[in-house]
């Protein structure tokens, strides 16, 4: 034991010497395993921050889900939803009024605001105190009293804001204003949606099966010079057991080094973490910290694995005394046991995609992860084969195609290996954009296309009679506005829990906007494809009168509105009512809300946030949305982005490790290739050689990632309810970026092939 | 020597650092001769090889070779040259060890220009001259030392060059093997009229050739003709 524990600690001690080219590989190792461990520690910290962040958001919950105290006393408040958003930015807002004395304070807030008092997040308060933050600030003109909290916050990065408000009484109906006496017990859970959760297990899993295979790449840098010096070792009496020990010792050292480096990356991305946003959202540094056993696994684990790559490594190289023999036929590999795992993958996969669930399940994450691990595990286990398979068959071309092929013939297990991470990054990616791709396109299609893109809808509450004149008075003529129609909108009781939305329009806005032959008063419409309600049904309109459908009312469909019209405020998908004033037959019951359709000038950037300037004035709980709903297109595409470009950092990464294999390679091979010089070989064959020897195991790497790429795309877009369509545009662009990889890669090792090639390199003897 | 010499070198000095490895160095070698050049170990001898082969760009001095300047030739013609004119044996590790052997001795005709199928039509010959035929499909990793070397010397004569350039060719092998290899490239060499310039600090070695050049301090001190 004592003597194992002497050769790992003389292992330990020859890693550290050897001069400047034992230090640079030690570094490289150093920094590989370090990037690597502070992404596993970042993504080990993951669960942590998603706990934390719905911690926050249950402990400010103020939806009671049994509707809250019915009378008010001294611990009761009235609070409202003022939600809005800031160039395109969601704004969580609160109006609050205490109704007693003890009425509790949300979670951040060491007191409630007073009347007209505002208190905001950090971050909101640096947007209204910024230039870019000026309108926002004229939606929100009450002097600042406080910040939140983090307490009272999803992350720092969020804008949010309680308003003190004297004028807030609940209301019956809508229910935009609630009685709490506290906040907390109820379930405002934002958990991720099927979708989401089935993208978030995919991404972590693409992302950390890349890392493994660069901390494998990374402690097999300077393999060859280690193993000559084991050799030199094995001379000097060592056993093949002590220099394993010795070489174990080594890669122990590097890991070791490594785990520091990973820290300090770590704690550098813990200190940058608060300024870091994604799609709204944003994380504490507190929150970035790594469940215990998470942490203790990867603690472990990397140095673990990192003796247990050198030890495989060792076992296709035999050191002896005067120097290493590769084992000149190495076994060839076998397929049946690499097509198990992504078939295995599939099989887990399957069923769920043809069983479409909606809904989400923990178990369902755990078989999702499983087969998405599997098929990736796949790609990376069916690569060396793919590749040992096609350069066997590859013959003929130039002497810089033969140089390249025959090299890979000889040994094509480590490039291979490399572009594994390669393969898995690039077939979770296009996985993932598939997917991406597929739901943007839907909320595309749900707005409605094109006609309506710069539409935007308001629903103002408003006493019966004077709001559509008042919304129509503080819209009209404003900058930016092309066009605006405004109409008024009973809610409707259809029984059995339906809610019908019945608009009251003019003929002109029905000629407008429906397509009608004829229009008169007292002539009533149904939408073609609505579902909820029939003509002859009654229904129970506000002020509980009871009022039937005309059983006359026509079955129609929407117009497409002409470009410069605004469309939507008489009718759209979700309201499938729509009548003339006289069609209520001199009914006048209480107006429950104001619906204002505008048209946008999408040459004017902040139009929309003007319309919703105007709009808070007549009422802060009113809404301006986008037709059709939110534009989760914008917000996709920023995700498809950030993909794209952690895919890509991830292909930087892999071609910085191919690049080190690549200058190692050409330093082993300094005497063949000062030779090849010698009688005459042109540089640029050798460069060529080095090009195919990079490109024909990348471009293997990307066809097979392509495939399981699309393939497992198919099965989450069935998973999430999508029909299947294949983003080519994402797959060019991966191969696009394998290429650039292998120019750069190549171009990067072009000095070091001028140096090898100089007639130095004959003197060595 | 009554024709005028085929490769010649007049002064020539280098240095590599502070070290000098040549100091006023001069050579004359004739179409078809072979000349040892000898000297112990670090004398120059080599570097004066790899000058004469147009490897090695002198401090100072010329290299001429069919009475062309060689020390004014850019590199793109010292490459032609070398791939062309010259032959190389080196004294270990010159096979390049993904190709097989056939690949090795058909690289410098590809490099020429010949065709795959042609250069190693003429591959099989020359390893057959050279008693190895039965390698052509072994990499070098599979052969022994005299093996490789033989394939080496069938590389280096497969474009039938005007100048064979052997450096310690026989440094890594056993008396027996070297004297086999030297045979059978001096032979070679004879029967297609290459000069050869034989690097060699051996006697033995020595004794192949036709005339003795001795490198001593960077300088070649005697020449001496060889009559036995």
């Amino acid at each position: 034991m004592r003597a194992a524990l002497r050769e790992l600690a003389l292992g330990a001690r020859l890693a550290f010497s050897g001069g400047r080219g034992s230090w640079t590989r030690l570094l490289l190792t150093a920094v590989g395993v370090g990037l690597g461990v502070a992404l596993l520690l970042v993504a080990a910290s993951a669960p942590r921050m998603v706990d934390a962040r719905d911690q926050r958001i249950a402990a400010r919950a103020d939806l009671p889900l049994d509707g809250g105290p019915r009378h008010a006393g001294p611990r009761t408040l009235l609070v409202a939803d003022a939600l809005t958003e800031f160039r395109d930015v969601d704004v969580r807002g609160r109006l609050v009024r205490a109704e007693g004395r003890q009425a509790p304070a949300p979670p951040g807030l060491d007191r409630l605001p007073r009347p007209g008092e505002l208190f905001v997040s950090p971050a909101l308060e640096r947007l209204l105190r910024s230039d870019d933050g000026r309108l926002l600030r004229a939606r929100l003109p009450e002097p600042i009293a406080g910040t939140i909290g983090d307490a009272g916050l999803e992350g720092p990065a969020e804008l949010a804001f309680y308003l003190g408000s004297d004028r807030l009484a609940v209301r019956t109906a809508g229910g935009a204003v609630r009685r709490i006496d506290h906040f907390g017990d109820t379930g405002e859970s934002e958990g991720l949606d099927t979708v989401l959760r089935t993208l978030a297990v995919v991404v972590l899993t693409a992302l950390l099966l890349p890392v493994a295979v660069f901390i494998a790449a990374a402690v097999r840098f300077g393999g060859e010079v280690r193993d000559r010096r084991l050799a030199a070792l094995r001379l000097l009496g060592a056993d093949r057991r002590m220099t394993r020990r010795i070489a174990a010792g080594e890669a122990l050292a590097a890991a070791l080094i490594g785990l520091l480096v990973g820290a300090l990356l770590f704690l550098l991305v813990r200190l940058l973490v608060e300024r870091i946003e994604l799609r709204g959202l944003s994380a504490f540094s507190a929150d970035v910290a790594p469940s215990a056993p998470l942490a203790v696994a990867v603690l472990v684990g990397v140095p673990a694995a990192a003796v247990a790559v050198t030890l495989i490594a060792l076992r296709n190289v035999v050191v002896e005394p005067l120097g290493l023999v590769r084992r000149a036929q190495p076994r060839r590999r076998r397929v049946w046991w690499r097509l198990v795992l992504p078939l295995l993958g599939v099989a887990l996969l399957l069923p769920m995609a043809l069983g479409r669930e909606t809904t989400a399940a923990s178990g369902r994450d755990l078989e999702l992860a499983g087969g998405v691990v599997l098929v990736l595990v796949g790609v990376a286990a069916l690569l060396p084969w793919a590749v040992e398979a096609v350069v066997h068959r590859l013959g003929g071309g130039g002497v810089a195609w033969q140089l390249a092929t025959r090299r890979l013939q000889l040994d094509s297990g480590a490039s291979a290996r490399v572009v594994c991470g390669i393969a898995v990054a690039v077939a979770g990616a296009i996985a993932l954009q598939t997917t991406f791709s597929a739901v943007e396109g839907h909320y595309v299609r749900d707005r409605g296309g094109e006609g309506v893109a710069d539409v935007w809808q308001t629903l103002v509450r408003a006493p019966p009679g004077e709001g559509a004149e008042r919304l129509d008075a503080a819209l009209r003529g404003r900058d930016g506005v092309r066009s605006l129609e405004t109409v008024e909108q009973l809610q409707a009781d259809a029984g059995g829990g339906e809610s019908v939305a019945i608009r009251v329009a003019t003929c002109a806005q029905v000629r407008r906007q429906l397509r009608v032959d004829r229009c008169a008063d007292g002539d009533s419409f149904l939408l073609d494809g609505a579902s909820s309600v029939r003509a002859g049904a009654r229904v129970r309109l506000d002020g509980e009168e009871r009022w039937t459908i005309p059983s006359d009312a026509r079955v129609v469909r929407l117009r497409r509105p002409p470009a410069d019209q605004a469309a939507g405020a008489v009718a759209s998908n979700p309201d499938p009512v729509v009548v003339t004033r006289g069609a209520l037959g001199g009914m006048r019951p209480p107006t429950t809300a104001v619906v204002a359709s505008v048209q946008l000038d999408r040459a004017a950037p902040d139009a929309v946030d003007q319309v919703r300037n105007a709009v808070w004035r007549l009422d802060p709980l009113a809404s301006v949305y986008r037709m059709g709903g939110r534009d989760y297109a914008a917000q996709y595409a920023n995700l498809r982005r950030a993909l794209f470009i952690g895919a890509i950092a991830v292909l930087v990464l892999i071609g910085a490790s191919m690049l080190v294999g690549a200058l190692e390679q050409l330093r082993e091979r300094r005497r063949p290739l000062a030779v090849l010089a010698a009688f005459g070989t042109p540089r640029s064959a050798v460069a060529r050689s080095l090009l195919w020897q990079t490109a024909i195991p990348v471009v293997l790497g990307l066809a097979l990632a392509i495939a399981a790429g699309l393939g497992l795309g198919a099965l989450l877009l069935g998973m999430v309810g999508r029909p299947v369509g294949f983003d080519l545009g994402s797959v060019a662009g991966f191969a696009v970026a394998g290429c650039a990889v292998v120019l750069v890669v190549t171009a990067a090792s072009l000095p070091a092939l001028g140096r090898t090639m100089r007639p130095e390199g004959l003197r060595s003897e | 020597m009554s024709a005028a010499p085929l490769l010649t070198a007049e002064a020539l000095h280098k240095s590599f650092g502070p070290t000098p490895a040549l100091d006023g160095a001069s050579i004359e070698v004739a179409a078809g001769e072979v000349v040892a050049v000898m000297g112990p170990s670090g004398s120059g001898k080599s570097t004066l090889l790899h000058c004469l082969a147009g490897i090695v760009r002198p401090d100072a001095g010329t290299v001429r070779y069919a009475g062309r300047d060689l020390t004014a030739a850019d590199d793109v013609e010292l490459s032609a040259l070398r791939r062309g004119e010259f032959g190389f044996v080196f004294q270990f590790g010159q096979l390049v060890p993904e190709l097989s052997c056939a690949e090795n001795v058909a690289l410098p005709l590809r490099l020429d220009g010949c065709s795959r199928r042609d250069a190693e039509r003429r591959a099989r010959n020359w390893l057959e001259r050279l008693e190895v035929a039965d390698l052509a499909g072994k990499t070098p990793g599979q052969v022994s030392g005299g093996q490789g070397q033989r394939v080496a010397v069938a590389r280096a004569l497969a474009t039938e060059p005007r100048v064979l350039f052997a450096d310690e060719p026989t440094g890594a092998l056993d008396s027996l093997n070297g004297e086999h290899v030297m045979r059978l490239l001096s032979e070679a060499a004879r029967d297609s009229g290459a000069a050869v310039v034989l690097v060699t600090h051996e006697p033995r070695v020595a004794a192949w050739s036709d005339r003795e050049v001795v490198v001593r301090d960077g300088r070649t001190t005697a020449t001496a003709p060889l009559t036995a």
